[in-house]
């Protein structure tokens, strides 16, 4: 089994991979990083456990599909999806479309959703 | 003015054997001779409307707002081409869509020679512009694809050589014609007419080049891929570079992952608005309103109908050494530096033709002196922000970002092109041509500005590097 996080170019994406390590080390699962980034993820940080893997976008893709797909590919082996959620003013939504609320309503697993701490 | 080129920043490969000389040098010389062809139409179709411009507007009886379209109609076909012609060659391949072009290139030559009337010769302006997108993207991929990569930047280099040859080309042709035939009501249609010659020997070299190795190894047509590389590369290089190509395809797919939802980021926004900063202001230093409506200039400021079209090959000479002169600096100087000098002299020339044209009484000097100010201008943006932007937009990018920024920039380009055609003749009849190069030195001001505030240091610098700092200071 595993733990699944998505992971932004944002504080809340640093977020969300912080709170699934420590999820995944509750569950005693390995854990799946989807780097949602245009860059490389430095994980160097990251503990020993669990261990984990790292997922890269390929392709023009929607971000929420690629977690989606993610998703599909390890069916019934992923448990939970951490993502990192912030507030978004009503155009950035309209404009950019929002990540978060289309991956609570699509994905069929249970979705922890992450906030920066205030 | 030309397209993007990439060869510089492939990751490390194994090393391969040299590409020693043999019959495939040969060959891949042939490919670059056929292929730079695309580059030389790109440059003629653009440039030939100066000087044909004139007798246009006597048959057609054009106004200043026809006259911009008709000039400027194609490069909105050529912005469309431009986003069209990339996914099309990432589709059908680079050698077929190249023979491709060259048919759109040679329908679209023939309507602007026999259109009879206005309403065939817009539409057939248009279809020109989209070969002239197409090929602004596919022949530098092509050549960068098919030259070993010690060769691959100087093959591009000579792409876009040929862009400025063939404006410069079209300008002698259109002197001569213009001198031999001007009386004639049709002799625009001469001076169009002889871009169909360039447009049939590239569909017919075309047709015995090979495809792209790099292009059929990310089609998973490896046994093609080799034969094309053992056409163009001495045999032990040939079986070595397979695995290179291999790893440039997979490069490649991974260039085109950014997109739109990316633009959430601030750092990926800030990259977008410079490398758009910079394609908007190359263009809005008018140097296309030269290459289109030089003649014309001329005959306002003074010349003759024949003595305009004859001056008007300076424009085409200096732009070419320009281009020669900007080259040979490109990598020896600082971007900045060199971006902040060629804003400040075409800033300056600008007030120059903008001062000459409101002071100096009627006469042959100052036509002269205006012709001087302007060739002026021509040399220092062609050898300055020209070939320095194009340069900028390849590799400001990080990776994933480029196939999508890049698209994003040079569709702004051409659109921003387009807007200065259109408006350029509108704003001579309307406010003069000092106080239009007085518009055009402000908006270089502003160039100037922009450049200092916003525009990082590039040179010498990975893209890893750069995007870290991006990351840093916008986030």
């Amino acid at each position: 089994m595993s733990v699944m996080v998505a992971v932004t170019d944002s504080p809340e994406g640093a977020h969300a991979l912080q709170v699934a390590v420590g999820e995944a080390r509750h569950f005693g699962t390995d854990l799946v990083v989807l780097n949602l980034t245009l860059g490389d993820l430095d994980l160097s940080s990251l503990p020993g456990e669990p261990s984990h893997v790292v997922v890269e976008r390929r392709g023009r893709r929607d971000p929420a599909e690629v977690v989606l797909d993610a998703l599909q590919e390890r069916e019934g082996s992923v448990d939970r999806l951490v993502i990192g959620v912030r507030r978004r003013s009503p155009v950035g939504k309209a404009v950019l479309g929002s990540l978060s609320q289309q991956l609570l309503l699509e994905v069929d697993i249970p979705v922890l959703a992450v906030k920066l701490p205030a | 003015m030309a397209a993007p080129h990439h060869g510089s920043t492939s990751p490390a490969t194994p090393a391969l054997p040299p590409d020693t000389r043999g019959p495939h040098s040969k060959r891949l010389g042939l490919i670059t001779v056929v292929a730079t062809f695309g580059g030389l139409l790109f440059g003629y179709d653009t440039g030939v409307i100066n000087g044909a411009l004139d007798p246009m507007i006597a048959y057609f009886g054009l106004t200043s707002f026809t006259e911009g379209l008709v000039t400027s109609i194609l490069l909105l076909g050529a912005a469309i081409g431009a986003a069209v012609g990339g996914k099309l060659s990432d589709f059908q391949g680079r050698r077929r869509n190249i023979i491709l072009l060259s048919v759109v290139f040679l329908v679209g030559t023939l309507g602007c020679v026999l259109a009879p009337t206005l309403g065939v010769l817009v539409p057939a302006r248009f279809v020109l512009g989209l070969a002239v997108g197409g090929a602004s993207v596919t022949v530098p991929v092509y050549l960068a694809e098919v030259a070993p990569s010690e060769r691959r930047g100087g093959l591009v280099t000579r792409n876009e050589l040929m862009i400025v040859s063939g404006q410069f080309a079209a300008f002698v042709v259109n002197a001569v014609i213009g001198n031999v035939w001007g009386e004639q009501e049709d002799v625009w249609r001469y001076m169009l007419a002889v871009a169909a010659l360039p447009a049939i020997a590239l569909f017919v070299g075309m047709l015995t080049m090979p495809e792209s190795p790099r292009w059929l190894a990310s089609k998973g047509r490896d046994e093609e891929a080799l034969a094309v590389l053992r056409q163009v590369r001495s045999p032990e290089r040939a079986e070595a570079e397979l695995a290179e190509v291999h790893l440039l395809a997979d490069e490649e797919k991974e260039a085109q992952t950014g997109g739109w939802s990316d633009l959430g980021t601030r750092w990926v926004r800030r990259v977008l608005f410079i490398a758009v900063g910079l394609a908007v202001f190359q263009q809005l230093t008018g140097i296309n309103s030269i290459i289109y409506y030089g003649t014309q200039l001329l005959t306002d400021v003074g010349f003759s109908r024949n003595g305009a079209l004859i001056a008007n090959t300076a424009n085409g000479l200096f732009s070419l050494l320009g281009c020669l002169v900007g080259m040979r600096l490109m990598n020896r100087v600082n971007r900045r530096t060199m971006l902040l000098f060629g804003f400040t002299g075409t800033t300056t020339a600008h007030l120059l033709v903008g001062l000459s044209s409101l002071l100096l009484p009627d006469g042959v000097l100052r036509g002269y002196v205006i012709l001087f100010f302007v060739v002026a201008f021509v040399f220092v943006m062609q050898g300055t922000i020209g070939p320095l932007v194009w340069l900028m937009l390849a590799e400001i990018f990080p990776l994933k970002l480029r196939g999508f920024g890049l698209g994003v920039a040079v569709f702004l380009l051409w659109i921003t092109n387009f807007l200065v055609g259109l408006a350029f003749p509108q704003l001579v009849a309307g406010v003069g041509i000092s106080n239009t190069f007085f518009v055009f030195a402000a908006l270089g001001v502003l160039a100037l500005l922009f450049v200092r505030t916003f525009v990082p240091e590039t040179r010498g610098r990975s893209l890893e590097q750069l995007e870290s700092q991006f990351r840093r200071d916008y986030s």
